[in-house]
Order: C-alpha cells, then sequence, then structure tokens
C-alpha cells in the first residue's frame, strides 16, 4: 500500500504552517521533503523528482511562481498544487496559468488537502469553490458582447454547456462525487471536464485572463 | 549655489533672492556675472569659517603644487590651440579656462560639507561611462571635454562671422557649444532631479510605514488582545478571528479605502459581501460567498438578497454545520442564489406551516417579486436554497 503512496514535496516559508501540513498529511501521503526558500526548493525538486509539490505562492525572491517556473522548464512531469492564504484573482490565476494544477486556501481542512494531492498525483485539477466562479467570471461574457475582442480560437476562449455546470456545482459547494450524482455522469467524466477546464485557463487568450496574469507579473 | 548670493544679501541687507535674480541677470547680460561669483566664492570666507577657499587651498602645499601644475597645463593647452590655429586667447576662452580653474580650485579647498554637496552633484556622472572612477578624474575629465566643444564651437562660430562661411558651419559649431554647455551642467541638473525624487520616494516610503504600523496597532494588536482575553470562550475566538481576517484581506486589496465610513452597498456584490460578515459575526460560522458577474441593486435584486440572507440565517442556526456557501451568480435572463450547508438537514415537507422562515421570507417572497424558491433538504445530507429571479431586461 505504502508504494502507491503519492511521493509529496512541501514548499514554504512559515515553518509553522510546514509543521500543520506535515501533521496533517502524515501516513496519508510520503512526504520526500520540504524546503523554505525559493532557490533550495528548485535544487530539491528537481533531484527528488516527487509527484506533488505543494506550493507556497507568497515568498520571498519571486514566490512559488519562480520555483514552478524553474521546475517546469526542466521536469515538466513533476505537478505543482499551490497553497495560499490569500485566493484574490489575481494570485489564483495567475499561478494556474504559470502551471500549477490546482489551488487551495491554507485554511483548508485536512481530509480535502488530502484528496486534492491524490486527485495532483493521478493528473486531474483541483478547483476550489472560488477558483470555479473566477473562471465562470472570466469565461462569461458572450460572443459579440460590446467590448468582447473576438475569440482567438473558439475551442480555448468558451466554455462547453457541460463545463460550465461542473463549474457552477464546484462554486456551489458541491464534491466531485456529488456533482456526479447531480449530473447522473461518472466521477470520471467530472475530472475529465475539470481537467479540460484548466487546460483552458492555461492556454486560452481570453482578454479578461490575460490582463489578469499580466498584471501581476507587473507587480 | 556656493552661498555668495545670501552672502552679499546678509551684507546689504536685502532679501537672498533679489540678489540672485540680480546675478542671473548679470550672467546672462555680461559673462562678467560667472566671473565675479566665482571670485566671491573662491575669496571670500564663509560665514562661521575663518579661512576663505583660496587661502585653505594656499595653505596646502600640495594643493598648491597640483594647482601650479594644473595651470600649467590649461596654458599649454590653450597655446597648442594657438599655434593650430584656433584662437585660443579670445575673452570667451580665457574665461572658460579661468572658470575650469576656479572649479578646480573650489572642489580642491572646499571644505567637508562643500565636498559632500559637490559629490552629490557630479553623482549622475556614471552616465558618461569613462568617468565612473570617481568625482574628482569625473570633474576633470567633464571640464576638460566640455571646454573642447565649447572652444570648438566658439572657434567655427567665430570664423563663419568674417568668412561669411555657408550654414553648415553656424550649425556644427553651435551643436557643439550646446553640447558643452551640457556636458558641463549634465551631472548637476541630473544630481538635482536624482535627489528630489529619491526624496519624495524615500518621503512616501516613510508615509506608508506609518500608515502600516498605525494599521497594525489600531487593528491587529487590538484584536489579539480581545482574544486573549476571550480565550476560553472559542466561539467568541473564533469569531474575532474572522473578524480580524476579513478586516487585513480588505485591507490588503485596497488600503486606501479601508476604515472610510463605509456607503450603503450599492450592487449585489458589496450586499452579498454584507451578508456574509452579517451572519459571519452573529452567528460564528464561517460563510464562503463566490460571486459571478455583478449587478445594479433594484427592489426585486434587494428581496432576492434578502430571501439568501434569511435562508443564510436558517443554516447557520439550525444546521449544525462549521460553514454556509452561498453562490451568486447574474446572468443576462436570470440571477440566481444558491445558500448551501452540509449540516444535519429536514424534512420540508414536515416544517408545520405556521414557521414564518422558510415559507414566508424565502419562498412567498420570491413568488411576490416575481421569481421562484426551492429548498431541497433531507435529514443528514444538508440543505441546499435556491432562488432564482428573471430579469426583464438584460443586466447592466
Amino acid at each position: 500500500m505504502s508504494a502507491a503512496l503519492p511521493r509529496v514535496f512541501l514548499v514554504d516559508d512559515h515553518a509553522l504552517i510546514r509543521s500543520g501540513i506535515r501533521t496533517e498529511l502524515n501516513g496519508h501521503v510520503e512526504l520526500v521533503g520540504e524546503a523554505d526558500e525559493v532557490e533550495a526548493a528548485i535544487e530539491m525538486i528537481i533531484e527528488r523528482i516527487p509527484d506533488v509539490v505543494l506550493l507556497d505562492v507568497h515568498m520571498p525572491d519571486g514566490g512559488g511562481r519562480a520555483v514552478l517556473e524553474a521546475v517546469i522548464k526542466q521536469q515538466p512531469s513533476v505537478r505543482f498544487l499551490a497553497l495560499s492564504v490569500s485566493d484574490a484573482a489575481e494570485d489564483v490565476i495567475a499561478i494556474i496559468r504559470a502551471g500549477a494544477r490546482g489551488y487551495v486556501t491554507k485554511n483548508i481542512e485536512g481530509p480535502e488537502l488530502i484528496e486534492a494531492v491524490n486527485r495532483i498525483a493521478a493528473g486531474d485539477a483541483v478547483f476550489s469553490s472560488r477558483l470555479a466562479g473566477f473562471v465562470l467570471d472570466a469565461f462569461a461574457s458572450q460572443i459579440g458582447d460590446a467590448g468582447t475582442p473576438p475569440p482567438f480560437d473558439p475551442e480555448l476562449d468558451q466554455l462547453t454547456m457541460r463545463e460550465r455546470e461542473v463549474l457552477r456545482l464546484i462554486a456551489r459547494g458541491y464534491a466531485y462525487k456529488e456533482i456526479a450524482t447531480e449530473l447522473s455522469i461518472s466521477i470520471k467524466t467530472v475530472e475529465s471536464h475539470v481537467s479540460a477546464v484548466l487546460r483552458k485557463l492555461q492556454l486560452s487568450n481570453r482578454h479578461q485572463l490575460t490582463r489578469w496574469a499580466t498584471e501581476r507579473r507587473l507587480l | 549655489m556656493g552661498g555668495v548670493c545670501a552672502g552679499i544679501a546678509r551684507r546689504l541687507g536685502v532679501s537672498a533672492k533679489t540678489v540672485r535674480v540680480f546675478t542671473v541677470l548679470s550672467v546672462l547680460f555680461f559673462a562678467l556675472g560667472i566671473i565675479l561669483y566665482m571670485m566671491l566664492w573662491i575669496f571670500v570666507p564663509r560665514r562661521g569659517e575663518d579661512q576663505s577657499i583660496i587661502t585653505r587651498t594656499g595653505s596646502d602645499k600640495r594643493e598648491k603644487e597640483i594647482l601650479a601644475v594644473g595651470s600649467i597645463a590649461v596654458f599649454s593647452m590653450l597655446v597648442a590651440l594657438q599655434i593650430l590655429g584656433l584662437n585660443a586667447f579670445s575673452f570667451v576662452t580665457i574665461f572658460l579656462a579661468v572658470s575650469a580653474l576656479g572649479t578646480l580650485v573650489v572642489w580642491r579647498g572646499a571644505s567637508e560639507r562643500e565636498r559632500e554637496h559637490l559629490h552629490e552633484l557630479t553623482s549622475g556622472l556614471a552616465t558618461l561611462g569613462s568617468a565612473s572612477g570617481g568625482g574628482w578624474a569625473g570633474i576633470a575629465l567633464r571640464t576638460v571635454v566640455s571646454v573642447v566643444f565649447i572652444i570648438v564651437g566658439v572657434a567655427n562660430l567665430s570664423r563663419v562671422s568674417h568668412l561669411r562661411g555657408g550654414a553648415f558651419g553656424v550649425v556644427v559649431g553651435a551643436t557643439a557649444l550646446v553640447l558643452g554647455i551640457f556636458i558641463l551642467f549634465a551631472p548637476w541638473w541630473i544630481g538635482t532631479v536624482r535627489g528630489l525624487s529619491n526624496e519624495r520616494r524615500a518621503r512616501v516610503r516613510a508615509q506608508e510605514r506609518a500608515d502600516m504600523a498605525a494599521h497594525v496597532h489600531d487593528s491587529v494588536l487590538q484584536t489579539l488582545s480581545l482574544i486573549q482575553r476571550a480565550a476560553n470562550d472559542p466561539v467568541e475566538v473564533a469569531r474575532l478571528v474572522r473578524m480580524q481576517e476579513r478586516d487585513l484581506r480588505s485591507w490588503l486589496v485596497d488600503p486606501e479605502a479601508f476604515g472610510m465610513a463605509a456607503n450603503p452597498p450599492s450592487t449585489l456584490a458589496e450586499s452579498a459581501l454584507e451578508i456574509e460578515h452579517e451572519v459571519e459575526d452573529s452567528y460564528a460560522v464561517g460563510v464562503d460567498v463566490v460571486i459571478v458577474g455583478d449587478c445594479a441593486l433594484s427592489p426585486d435584486v434587494q428581496a432576492l438578497l434578502a430571501a439568501g440572507r434569511e435562508a443564510a440565517v436558517n443554516a447557520a442556526k439550525w444546521s449544525e454545520a462549521p460553514s454556509v456557501k452561498i453562490y451568486l451568480e447574474v446572468e443576462p435572463e436570470q440571477i440566481s442564489m444558491f445558500v448551501r450547508d452540509l449540516g444535519k438537514g429536514f424534512d420540508p415537507s414536515a416544517v408545520p406551516g405556521d414557521r414564518q422562515g422558510i415559507s414566508g421570507s424565502i419562498v412567498e417572497r420570491m413568488a411576490r417579486h416575481g421569481g421562484r424558491g426551492t429548498i431541497r433538504s433531507s435529514a443528514g445530507t444538508g440543505t441546499e436554497v435556491e432562488l432564482v429571479l428573471p430579469l426583464k431586461s438584460p443586466a447592466p
């Protein structure tokens, strides 16, 4: 059984938060290391190649984003779950667009965090209800609305009806299992919808998204 | 600059500004003003110091030698230029040479404070690249370069005047002259500008620090002491922590607006956040609000929010769930609001009809405003209230 546990690396500059997360994850994942600053984190992650990196967004020297960008360049297989006290739109969208596969706030309950880590390790995406709300907001304006430039790529710049339904249920606080029941689809299908939304979120050129991302970079 | 004007003003008993204006005018009309200014600067002792710059320079043997070597160098340069056919001994060049020499004297003889000042003036010199070695070499290099430019410029112009050359000569001469003057004064100008902006930046930083300290004190430390006093009341502690967290978040998002008298909410999103705060504070449960889109308040929208608020209050009071989730979405044709908890739930059909809360405040209120309210609940899985308000015209 222990071989199946996801290998997790923890990056956060606050020792208290690290020890809290360590306690919560204890026994449910294989913790392969932790770091409290950007440079050490990059080095150790590339050396140990964990399945999932739990990544604090706000750190000195470029924050979680610097770690993410440096690691993904060399080890694209490493998956990131962003972790932050803030769920402000700019932070969330920027780190997801940089390549993180999910986002949770630090006050997440232990079991939810474990579920999120496992989901990321399995290659799926993790959306908090607020992130789902942001995405609905960012993809909300209909084609043809005044002030909205025509979509660059309709494949990426629009959500399907089904994706919209799934996101709406996430925003309402439904767990994946509940969503599956509600929509009479399998959990796998829910997961693939969310992954598809993640891909659009990362690759779409919708101006709301690029605006958020660039504003953040300029700060 | 050297305090000469202020000195004259004190002696004559007029304001320093008047003297400065006269000085500038005299410089503009007769270059003599500059020389006069330099002379006074060099020869008259500064207030509170018993030696003038020239006596200080003279009192040091090494300084004297440097002065002598410098004079000889400048003189021979002028002679060389004369031999090369340039009108080196014209009034202007001699005047410039004297000024350059004067600057050297000023520099070597300057007091510690003055030297610091001069250093500041020349700190912009990095722009000259090769001259970044230090103030001294910088001044020398700059002076030489600018003098050369000015000499070339003047020579060109004066030749033009009696040879009646074409416009080309005039342009070259004027350009060289301007360039020379620019190089001479650029560091001073850059230094002044930079000094000003540095000062402004420092002031802004200090202001920000003070604001931050005030906020930490008023808000964070106050809450911490309240928490210490309420340490054995977990509900109160949770309430205080949530309140402080919300405070800090809103302050982080917009420190300017923080602490301003809260305006009554004017949009759907603002009122929804107000409901979140109110329910959190009164019932000590967490309320998560996710809002997609926004619109202005109308009586119908306010009814929807009131019904939603009632649903949230019910969830907080009766469900025993630690948190309530509110989801609001504004679409072109309708507004929907979902209030959900994962508490103990109940059987809606078993609720007696006289219970005002659910039927009166939620379902009937929605019906009166042309919308509908639906309650889904079952024992053990929690409750979700769905409110939908169709919009007659598209949301603004």
